[in-house]
């Protein structure tokens, strides 16, 4: 029963394959993972082909049905005061934030390049491959110039960072991921604090001083310290304070600025504090011309 | 042919992985395809097959993933090779028995990814295992044996009839 298949030789030889890789990845993780890296290029760019394809005719049938069967008037006007809606809380932030600035020496700012970063917009062509993170995948990659720890962004506030590239796609983790860490700001108090994901979808800010009188309904936006995103950037609005007995700190539950869920294009920050005659691709800041 | 078919399988994997089945999540958690095709081949073409494509898969599929490269390798390439071992075992493959086996592999290399993913603690790891380690089995385990109930009806896979092996 044992021959009818394979020679016995096969199973060895898959056994000491597989015994050789998970050794390789032990102990020489970055080499071996260099390899794979390097040839993720071409295999990507061939990848990319189908899955282009498939997520044209997944978006031409999700706007058949919804601009044709769905209520074609409804959800038009719908799409448009949506965006509408977006791109005015994403102004609202970037002048609640310049106001603020404003008032605490604006000279010390670099007011001009924070509100003019460079930015490539791009489309969402699929989402994780796995169940285990909260990821999009964008139609633009190394080729375009994106990098890991890119931030990606859409009118209403932050989406999440760039985690890898292939050639022509690049794989964004949602803010919404519990592995995903952001620093952020409470905009009334100016207190700091480092955003994470939650396994409910949720976001949550982390290491809030003790002292702090944040409370709920507060905004809080990128602190622009670290990471690819300037200073303002809407993240999201506290919905409830956590604040334990003998704890260091205090966190805050955070409900996302962006529907993450929704996602249909984004803009990637090339460089957080660019200036206006560097922007990449020639998107300004919402993504389109405004009055 | 076979590396024709292989290459096919590979290509369609991620559109299927990354755009469709969003679309058919049950509770946000959808089957994994590229599992259930690695042991399927394991089991039919023997170990090494399962793991040279389960390799394949772990890598393309980490590819379009914020996930880490070498723990998708070490999962779908387990699996094929588990599968391939556990095929020999088994006098009858039957989709009841796929059923059950690839459940098996499923909760295996999904509790590894639990254990191994940064999380707060056992609270997060139990987490983990009830919302996601547990319904992928169960639609792994149903994939698989649909798919092994299909291609079983349509073609004569006689390596799993014991009559035809003694």
């Amino acid at each position: 029963m044992a021959n009818l298949r394979a020679p016995y030789s096969a199973r060895r030889l898959a056994l000491g394959v597989f015994g050789l890789l998970l050794a390789a990845l032990l102990l020489f993780p970055r080499q071996s993972q260099g390899l794979f890296q390097y040839l993720d290029g071409p295999v990507g760019q061939v990848v990319r082909i189908p899955l282009e394809i498939v997520a044209s005719v997944d978006e031409g049938l999700a706007g058949i049905w919804h601009h044709y069967i769905a209520l074609q008037d409804v959800q038009t006007v719908n799409d448009r005061l949506r965006q509408d809606m977006e791109w005015l809380r994403g102004q609202n932030s970037q002048l609640r934030e310049a106001a603020a600035a404003t008032e605490r020496l604006t000279s010390l700012l670099q007011f001009k390049a924070q509100a003019l970063p460079m930015m490539m917009a791009a489309q969402v062509i699929g989402r994780d491959a796995t169940n285990w993170y909260r990821s999009v995948i964008l139609n633009k990659g190394d080729s375009d110039g994106i990098k890991p720890d890119m931030g990606v962004i859409t009118p209403a506030g932050v989406v999440g960072r760039v985690v890898k590239t292939t050639g022509g796609t690049s794989v964004v983790l949602l803010m919404t991921d519990s592995n995903n860490a952001i620093a952020g700001l409470i905009q009334r108090t100016r207190d700091e604090g480092i955003v994470e994901g939650t396994h409910q979808g949720y976001a949550k800010l982390k290491y809030i001083p003790l002292l702090s009188n944040v409370r709920e309904g507060d905004r809080v936006v990128t602190s622009g310290l670290v990471g690819g995103f300037p200073r303002g950037l809407a993240i999201g609005t506290i919905t409830r304070i956590d604040k334990e007995e003998g704890a260091l700190f205090q966190t805050a539950e955070l409900t996302p600025e962006v529907d993450v869920s929704r996602l249909e294009e984004v803009l990637i920050i090339q460089a957080p504090y660019g200036t206006s005659g560097e922007a990449g691709g020639g998107v300004d800041f919402a993504g389109k011309s405004r009055p | 042919m076979k590396i024709v078919i292989y290459a096919a399988i590979l290509l369609l994997l991620v559109p299927i992985h990354t755009t469709m089945l969003p679309h058919v999540s049950v509770l946000g958690v959808a089957p994994d395809v590229g599992l259930v095709i690695a042991v399927l081949i394991g089991l039919m073409e023997g170990e090494l097959e399962g793991l040279l494509v389960g390799l394949a898969i772990g890598w393309l599929l980490s590819m379009y993933s914020a996930g880490d490269l070498w723990l998708s390798l070490v999962t779908k390439g387990g699996a094929g090779v588990l599968a391939g071992i556990l095929g020999r075992q088994v006098a009858q493959v039957t989709p009841t028995v796929l059923c059950i086996g690839l459940g098996i592999v499923s909760l295996a290399g999904g509790m590894v990814t639990a254990l191994t993913m940064k999380a707060g603690g056992l609270e997060d790891v139990w987490w983990n295992m009830r919302t996601i380690v547990l319904p992928q089995a169960c639609l792994d385990a149903a994939l698989g044996a649909a798919l092994f109930w299909l291609a079983n009806r349509r073609t004569v896979m006689d390596r799993f009839r014991v009559a035809e092996r003694f």
